[in-house]
């Protein structure tokens, strides 16, 4: 015991700096805690995996980094006079198939040790809850616990002379791919007074909207903005046209009939997003607990605004949020063509 | 010690290769990492956030919108800045048919109109004064203002031209209302609309470029001066869609104090004869999702507007044509002009002894690209390139013809300036010396 104890006292530094360094160069998902739970036991490693190679450099990572982890685990349940909790990280070392002989060599003797003064069960020294978890995460990764999904809520100002309403909101995971929205269903844009209702749509990537006319006279919807361009040619009252928006962006839809008439399709790549309302105020809800980049279109401004922000397990409130308002509705909008027309002109 | 030792090597062997494991697995081309999560083409999250969208008040759409551009530039027009040849010793050296070419800006302005003391008896244009002198110009500032009452198909436009020039030789500053008069679109369910006011011509097609923010390039046609003014008077257009055809049929006439000319030729605002003069335009358009191509013929007639006499009467006739397809443009027109004989004549220029009949026949054909571009502020360039032509004559003088040939490149930045160079080379065919007149010129359009 005397023995072992020595020179588990002079390797601690050792063990406890090569952990550091290899916590620190993983960024490990999970956060430093304090106490005596060890650093980086929360497996499956956050290595994405998408092809063969991948596959194969995450099983080396993760026998490498399970091998570390029992390895120095152990050693610091000892220093902690948890003998079982080390005699267990070793044995559990010890059946790890294809271990260097190295290793063997040198732990299977302290395994023995700490098994020989590990206390019965029934007699053990209390080992703490987070020692107790921590015994098994190793060989069967504990499932992290899933957090409730929240919302995000708050509220925009700015916009020019139009306000914020209809200013689109998404968030967009900080760390690691976003998951793809479902299209939605049954999106609408009506022609009617010769206006496009609603004005401003967003809707997810891969959304099928109708366009459906509603007035008594033909219309025309078209769209100069690439890659979602498009002309329904010419429809009359009742007459509907469907056009899937399979491109994230803002699309800015015209008639060619009627100059007057404007209105935006906003595509968003997220399952995350809102459309404020006239006086701002937006939630997007379902958003898993995270880092998020969010960011804001509105017609009015000439660029995005964009914020990062961290959402915990109770959401996020009363975000404020400012949009610009430098970007005036356009007074010649273009022609299918391109062709600006003077909307006082003719009709 | 020997265990402290071996220890020691395998943790430090462990963290290393674990280190170098994960450094392998973020090399170049290897997917990034992600929270664990498969593949997220393999994901489709339903979401929780459709949207109905939203559609402002209508009280919150603006009824009164101000705007309008600024156009400054710097030309160079070749000799003095005119057409007249020197040493031109013709008796009577009547130089009344428009040589006066060299247009520099966007209004049709030339360099210059000093005949050196010979007598001249023309169509005189706007000058900016500047002769041979490379100079700036600070060509129009504009400023429209429309009021659009809510839900009531009534709409007031009011364009006001400020029109600085500097040159003891050239026109005064002077304060132009181009446009003021009230539309009405009186059925939700027809294509008319009823003006009634200071409007656009509704001849040709070239009035719908008028303005140096919409136009294409810097200086107007030869043949604009005949068909792009503005009068007083009441309009209608109407237009029926053929929709089965991807076409349209429209019809644009107007009656007014004046004819189609352009305030420097005709009586401005007001009837000499109490005679309104009438102008039409048939249209064919064809808006094929990728091709869209317009036809017109053009008519106008009624008493001649720069004299008193009734008897004098004003003919025009015009054609144009429009063809837009991935990016290229073509325009083109061609006209007819006949005015007879009368008395004394008045136009924006002053009045004049004596008023021949004239004749004009000329046409232009222009060819622009419109290559869209996304880089930062750049957002569109545009060469263009134009050639026309104009025989015309007074009776009893001598025909002239001239042609020109224009070059320019366009370049759109951020979404309010555009920029524009433009080079025009003026010929003298027949009827008069050939002059170096040719001209270089520049335009920066801010759009407000």
């Amino acid at each position: 015991m005397s023995r072992l104890g020595m020179f588990a006292a002079r390797l601690a530094p050792i063990v406890i700096g090569a952990a550091c360094v290899a916590a620190s160069t993983l960024a490990v998902a999970a956060p430093a805690r304090g106490g005596r739970e060890w650093l980086g036991e929360d497996m499956p490693l956050p290595l994405a995996v998408k092809t063969p190679q991948d596959l194969a450099v995450k099983a080396v990572a993760e026998k490498q980094y399970l091998i570390f982890n029992l390895l120095a685990g152990g050693k610091m349940a000892w220093d902690a006079g948890d003998y079982a909790t080390a005699a267990t990280k070793w044995e559990s070392l010890l059946r790890v198939p294809g271990l260097d002989p190295e290793i063997d060599r040198v732990i299977r003797p302290l395994a023995s040790a700490a098994r020989g003064q590990a206390a019965p069960p029934s007699t053990s020294t209390a080992p703490s809850s987070v020692a107790a978890s921590s015994v098994a995460a190793p060989i069967t990764a504990p499932p992290r616990p899933r957090l409730e999904n929240v919302a995000v809520s708050g509220t925009i100002s700015g916009g020019g002379a139009s306000g914020p309403g209809g200013a689109v909101v998404w968030l967009k995971r900080a760390n690691g791919e976003t998951p793809r929205p479902a299209p939605a269903k049954g999106k609408v844009i009506s022609q009617r007074g010769k206006q496009f209702v609603p004005h401003v749509l967003a809707v997810p990537v891969g959304t099928k909207v109708d366009f459906r006319n509603e007035d008594t006279i033909y219309h025309n919807v078209f769209s100069l903005t690439k890659p979602n361009d498009f002309d329904t040619g010419l429809y009359k009252q009742g007459g509907t046209y469907e056009q899937t928006f399979k491109k994230p962006g803002p699309v800015q839809l015209l008639c060619n009939i009627h100059s007057s008439m404007l209105g935006y399709v906003y595509v968003v790549d997220s399952p995350y997003y809102a459309q404020a309302d006239g006086a701002g105020a937006f939630t997007i809800k379902g958003v898993p607990p995270g880092e998020y980049e969010l960011e804001v279109w509105h017609e009015g401004a000439s660029t995005t605004t964009k914020e990062r922000v961290n959402v915990g397990a109770e959401g996020v409130r009363g975000l404020a949020l400012r949009v610009g308002g430098d970007r005036r509705a356009p007074e010649f909008v273009p022609d299918k063509s391109g062709k600006p027309r003077q909307s006082h002109l003719g009709y | 010690m020997r265990r402290v030792r071996g220890l020691t090597a395998l943790l430090v062997a462990g963290g290393l290769s674990l280190v170098a494991g994960v450094a392998r697995a973020q090399v170049p081309g290897a997917p990034a990492s992600s929270e664990s999560a498969p593949a997220p083409e393999a994901l489709e999250e339903p979401s929780e956030n459709d949207s109905d969208g939203y559609t402002p008040p209508a009280d919150a759409t603006p009824s009164v919108v101000v705007g309008g551009y600024v156009d400054v530039g710097f030309a160079h027009a070749q000799g003095d800045g005119t057409s007249f040849a020197p040493g031109d010793t013709r008796l009577p050296a009547d130089y009344g048919v428009d040589t006066f070419a060299p247009a520099v800006n966007s209004r049709g302005d030339v360099a210059s109109t000093d005949s050196h003391g010979l007598f001249t008896n023309g169509f005189l244009p706007h000058s900016v004064g500047i002769g041979g002198r490379p100079s700036f110009l600070i060509n129009t500032v504009a400023a429209d203002l429309k009021y659009t009452p809510p839900s009531t198909g009534l709409m007031v436009f009011t364009r006001v031209l400020a029109l600085p020039r500097f040159s003891d030789t050239g026109d005064a500053t002077h304060v132009l209302v181009e446009q003021a008069f009230g539309r009405v679109i009186p059925f939700d369910s027809e294509e008319l609309a009823l003006s009634v006011g200071k409007f656009d011509s509704v001849f040709g097609i070239e009035y719908l470029d008028n303005e140096s923010n919409i136009r294409t390039g810097i200086t107007p046609s030869l043949i604009a001066r005949y068909t792009t003014g503005q009068s007083v008077g009441a309009k209608l257009f109407y237009r029926i869609q053929l929709a089965p055809l991807w076409s349209a049929l429209s019809l644009n006439m107007a009656a007014t104090n004046s004819g189609t000319f352009v305030d420097a030729l005709q009586t401005p605002d007001v009837s000499l004869t109490g005679r309104p003069v009438g102008s039409v335009r048939l249209g064919y358009e064809l808006n094929r999702p990728r091709v869209q191509a317009k036809l017109g013929a053009s008519g106008m007639y009624g008493v001649r507007n720069d004299q008193s006499d009734t008897a004098a009467r004003q003919r025009a006739l015009g054609a144009d044509l429009r063809v837009a397809f991935a990016g290229l443009y073509v325009n083109a027109e061609a006209v007819k002009v006949d005015e007879d004989g009368g008395g004394p004549k008045t136009n924006d220029s002053g009045t004049f002894m004596f008023a021949s009949a004239f004749h004009g026949r000329g046409f232009y054909g222009q060819l622009a690209y419109a290559l869209a571009v996304d880089a930062g502020p750049l957002h569109k360039i545009t060469p263009y390139g134009r050639y026309e032509m104009r025989h015309a004559w007074f009776e009893g003088f001598t025909p002239i013809t001239v042609d020109r040939i224009t070059a320019g490149l366009r370049v759109d930045l951020w979404e309010a300036v555009i920029v524009k160079a433009e080079i025009l080379i003026n010929r003298e065919l027949s009827g008069a010396p050939n002059v170096a007149n040719n001209v270089q010129t520049t335009s920066v359009v801010y759009s407000w």
